[in-house]
């Protein structure tokens, strides 16, 4: 099992650790709804080490990229991030990322943990025509994501992270400490403002000793798992497969069809998805994965494809994905829990507003 | 260290029993409440349910988990606490008067089965 280069320091706060993609990752330390409550109100910290950092460099950079994914790349200002899915030529997603647009000629692109070596097989087979080098340095950077309101405040009084600057959400800045590059980007996943601190591994176990020292939350996978939820972010292996196009998962606004050619535009222009990702509050009791949803005429209609019992709303949450054709806004939802049939309300809002800028 | 109050009986899946008469009131133990974390959901079985020992009788839920409760004895629920269904955060604050069901034990001989305090103790701390 992989370690990230803080495991010592999880286990060393008690923090339960469990195997997440083979990375042996801390799920919680004390309490999960304090380790939420901190990112929404002042301040948590993620060890997320074990996601992935590929770097294409060279001339023709952007223009790789901008093929490669489905978002608009190119179109996008220097020194931002753009969040987007990763397709294949039938429109099915390979993965969703992060891409930093972190100085001319020169793009990070941030993955999920369990699709590291698919992601950059992919991405690897398609870089011969491009005048770019690609590199794979998962192994050379360690990850914190720092998030919550008081995330700011807090980073640029520390000694490691002093020279951070105060840059507007979904912008990355690079600062070389010791001749290494720094990656501070102001990202995260929790819909609170943050920043997710990408570095090397002896100055990111710096920067977690300080937060510590500074009484920053350590937060586990579990909150962090809550906290996506609530501000509705897909999960790749739940609301996203190899199966589903991002049409069938509420990322149509990821999906630019005027941004030049891109693997996957043809198939999606011509696609008319049979699925729609919805939001549900559950009357009562908490959906989990892999719960049925029926709707008003006792039709199975889904499944939930990620659920909890919020902290923010006290209320059991759930995304479905469900058949276009048996599901209409105006119907009675109805969620299965252990053989006994719940209702459930339709929304169109987040559940919980995130505090980000 | 969790309580154990001496005076109860308890099972390997952290629930606690207290034996009066032929009544069984049921709960689940203060080390599994802390386990757990915020407990969120409880669901508990309909009164007059025949149950056998080792059956599941319900579920208790935290914010990231589901737990099925098992019952320690066999025999008839002939109550159950809907406040801790309505409230399930007292399971937290006091997991020895939050109780979850009232049985009538069938066969008393299976008293014998369960655990002491003191047996019980051993097997969290071994675990």
């Amino acid at each position: 099992m992989n370690k990230t280069s803080i495991y010592e320091k999880h286990v060393a706060l008690n923090a339960k650790m469990v195997d997440f993609a083979g990375w042996e990752m801390p799920i919680q330390y004390k309490n999960l709804k304090e380790e939420v409550e901190a990112v929404r109100d002042n301040v948590g910290v993620f060890d997320v080490s074990h996601m992935g950092e590929f770097f294409v460099t060279g001339a023709q950079a952007v223009e790789f990229v901008n093929y490669m994914v489905t978002n608009d790349i190119e179109g996008a200002e220097l020194g931002k991030a753009i969040y987007s899915p990763l397709c294949r030529e039938n429109g099915t997603v390979i993965d969703d990322l992060i891409v930093y647009k972190i100085k001319e000629n020169y793009i990070m692109i941030c993955v999920n943990a369990a699709n590291i070596e698919k992601d950059f097989a992919w991405f690897e087979k398609h870089s011969s025509r491009f005048d770019i080098s690609l590199t794979n340095e998962s192994e050379n950077f360690s990850l914190l994501a720092v998030q919550g309101p008081n995330t700011f405040n807090v980073l640029s009084r520390l000694e490691t992270t002093s020279n951070i600057k105060d840059i507007d959400y979904y912008s990355v800045q690079v600062i070389t400490e010791n001749e290494t590059p720094v990656i501070y980007a102001r990202t995260g996943y929790t819909g609170e403002d943050g920043f997710e601190v990408f570095g090397p591994h002896d100055f990111i176990a710096k920067v977690w000793d300080e937060l510590m020292a500074a009484d920053a939350q350590p937060c586990g996978l579990g909150a962090r798992d809550v906290l996506r939820l609530e501000v509705c972010y897909p999960l790749y292996g739940n609301e996203l497969n190899d199966e589903l196009t991002p049409l069938d998962a509420a990322l149509k606004w990821t999906v630019k069809m005027d941004n030049g050619l891109f693997i996957g535009k043809e198939a999606l222009t011509e696609y008319n998805p049979k699925h729609r990702l919805i939001k549900l509050i559950a009357d009562k009791g908490v959906p989990r994965e892999g719960y049925k949803v029926f709707n008003g005429d006792d039709q199975e209609i889904g499944v939930i494809t990620s659920g909890t019992m919020s902290v923010g709303l006290k209320k059991g949450i759930a995304l479905a994905r469900v058949k276009k054709d048996l599901f209409s806004e105006d119907s009675t939802i109805f969620i299965e829990i252990r053989n006994k049939k719940y209702q459930a309300q339709f929304t169109k809002k987040a559940f919980v507003n995130g505090g980000h800028k | 260290m969790s309580n154990i109050p001496e005076n109860l009986f308890y099972t390997e899946e952290h629930e606690w029993i207290k034996v009066e008469g032929d009544v069984a009131t049921i709960g689940i133990t203060d080390f599994a409440q802390n386990s757990l974390g915020d407990i969120v959901f409880v669901e508990l079985p309909d009164l007059e349910s025949d149950l056998d020992k080792g059956e599941t009788f319900g579920v208790v839920e935290s914010i990231k988990s589901v737990s099925d409760l098992y019952v320690p004895l066999t025999g008839q629920v002939i109550e159950k606490n809907e406040d801790v269904e309505e409230t399930p955060e007292s399971v937290n604050e006091n997991a020895y008067d939050a109780w979850f069901i009232k049985i009538k034990i069938k066969d008393a001989s299976q008293v014998e089965s369960l655990l002491k305090a003191d047996k019980y103790k051993e097997f969290c701390e071994s675990n």
